[in-house]
């Protein structure tokens, strides 16, 4: 199935859009979603350790815009939303 | 009484007279009013203006768990908060945050301000790009969510 993550932060500037489309298997994790886009960011930008580590220390938000943890299965969520680090103010 | 926005500064503006008449209240003796703007350095570089992005309806759910806690941490007595952060690009000099409060007491009012601005800082889904005399920009580190 495919899922779109909209994008935020610094995460937008992994697409020139405001989302991306992933291609998932059903019921998976937060934590496996987080795997797939580590993986197609490594294939889109193989020399951007700096995108990686945004990857891997943002959170993300369910459909019903709530911060969900790793081990959070989706269900029906046709979308996604990353978190990357914070600091408004 | 709460109120918390983001405003998008291409369609309106944060200003205090908006945050003067939500917060007076005759039942408190303290008011206080806290205002970010965007300064002119960082990081040793020539700051020129932030954009600020938001996940609004985050944003604002948070703006309202933030200040439930401040006021039961704090035990604020009548208390009233008012908040409004900016979404979009902003100059320097410009107001990215309000936090204006009331309550009973002084000390009241210094703590549920600081408290607030703290944890925005802390979880609330707000980021910064940074735009510089040499006409770069960054998006600045911050601190992430979730611990996994």
């Amino acid at each position: 199935m495919k899922i779109k993550i909209e994008l935020f932060g610094a995460a937008r500037d992994f697409s020139e859009e405001d989302y991306l489309e992933l291609t998932i298997s059903e019921n998976i994790t937060i934590k496996e979603v987080r795997n797939n886009l580590m993986n197609y960011i490594q294939n889109k930008y193989p020399d951007n350790l700096n995108y990686l580590e945004i990857v891997k220390n943002s959170a993300f938000a369910n459909d019903q815009d709530v911060i969900v943890q790793d081990n959070y299965k989706l269900s029906t969520e046709k979308k996604l939303c990353i978190i990357p680090p914070v600091g408004g103010g | 009484m709460f109120h918390g926005k983001v405003i998008d500064v291409s369609k309106g503006t944060i200003t205090l007279d908006k945050a003067q008449k939500f917060i007076e209240s005759q039942q408190c003796g303290a008011s206080l009013f806290f205002i970010g703007t965007v300064r002119n350095h960082n990081n040793n570089k020539q700051v020129t203006g932030i954009t600020y992005d938001t996940h609004d309806s985050i944003v604002e759910k948070s703006f309202k768990e933030i200040s439930d806690e401040a006021i039961s941490t704090i035990t604020a007595e009548h208390p009233i908060i008012f908040i409004e952060h900016a979404k979009g690009y902003l100059p320097l000099g410009g107001i990215s945050i309000v936090i204006a409060v009331a309550a009973k007491h002084r000390g009241q009012v210094y703590d549920l301000s600081r408290f607030i601005i703290e944890e925005i800082k802390k979880r609330t889904p707000i980021w910064k790009k940074e735009h510089y005399d040499n006409e770069e920009t960054t998006w600045l580190e911050g601190t992430p969510v979730l611990d996994k």
